[in-house]
């Protein structure tokens, strides 16, 4: 009889192991095409940004004051651009940046 | 001996894309066919269904003889690499599988040096080829039309598509341009795309 070690069992289908901060399983940062570019000036944190984020990769800084981008899952929907109140938000294109994508092997 | 099946791998960008991307793929391989070579064209079963911006592959095979892995669905070593969205090459490994010497042809107004400097294992590659595709036909999601196996109304190489092949037959011996031309509808993006193609020749 094939035994299955303690700790390595197959997950039912579609099931993934419930992230505890991030979600290593689906890294969507290389989706994007154009990113969103915070000018903290203009920012006057109504938290839109947070709120419309369909992947929750605006966070607020509490101690700093500040909205902080996770560019590791911002897929560049660009959604936070249309509903950032006073503008602070702008679209800015991918390959004019050296880092901020994560480099992955396969698509998913 | 079975003679080399050459691979070509295009990438491109989930359902903004996807007519593009299959464009491409279907009108190498029709235009190879035209020589009396044997060829296969098909989507990436993995990626599908795919979603908006996703990274999303097509495939297409040409040969001398007839391709006989016909139920290997990947292209595990591409000698041809075509990316349809320059910003890819950051957030994928393009080149995986590549044998030394391939050519990578890519649609982006940046140099081939602005785009070499993204892709960490550039010593595989032997040509890059850059083509400002969405300069000489627009930036437009041509039609849905064709996809998923329905009936292509809108036809091969209306959008980008053209020019990029027209920049794959420069830096390219796989297909010829005359080829393409019998196959592409846009034929004067796919001649803009053969002359205004930067070739670079590494290595």
């Amino acid at each position: 009889m094939f035994k299955i070690p303690k700790g390595k069992e197959v997950p039912l289908g579609c099931v993934t192991p419930a992230p505890v901060g991030e979600q290593p399983m689906m890294i969507t940062g290389n989706w994007r095409e154009f990113r969103p570019l915070l000018e903290p000036e203009k920012c006057d944190l109504c938290m839109n940004c947070i709120v419309f984020c369909p992947d929750a990769c605006f966070q607020l800084d509490d101690a700093e004051e500040k909205v902080v981008l996770n560019e590791k899952y911002c897929k560049g929907c660009n959604i936070c651009i249309n509903e950032c109140a006073p503008g602070a938000l702008t679209a800015a294109y991918e390959l004019d940046f050296d880092d901020g994508v994560v480099r992955l092997d396969k698509p998913f | 001996m079975a003679s080399k099946v050459h691979q070509v791998t295009v990438w491109a960008r989930g359902v903004v894309q996807d007519k593009e991307g299959r464009d491409i793929a279907n009108g190498l391989a029709r235009a190879a066919g035209q020589e009396g070579k044997f060829t296969q064209s098909f989507d990436n079963y993995v990626d599908l269904p795919d979603r908006v911006n996703v990274p999303l592959r097509k495939y297409a095979r040409i040969s001398d003889e007839e391709i006989e892995e016909r139920y290997e669905y990947e292209n595990l070593h591409p000698e041809v690499v075509i990316v349809a969205d320059a910003t890819i090459v950051k957030g994928i490994d393009v080149l995986r599988g590549m044998e030394k010497g391939g050519t990578l042809v890519v649609a982006t107004d940046r140099r081939p040096e602005d785009i070499l400097k993204f892709i960490p294992n550039r010593d595989l590659l032997g040509k890059i080829v850059c083509v400002d595709a969405k300069a000489i036909c627009g930036d437009r999601t041509v039609d849905f039309s064709g996809s998923e196996g329905g009936v292509d109304s809108v036809g091969i190489g209306q959008g980008i598509s053209a020019p990029i092949l027209g920049a794959l037959a420069r830096g390219s011996e796989l297909v010829k341009l005359d080829h393409l031309d019998a196959v592409v509808k846009n034929k004067d993006a796919l001649h803009k795309g053969h002359e205004q193609a930067v070739v670079k020749t590494l290595n």
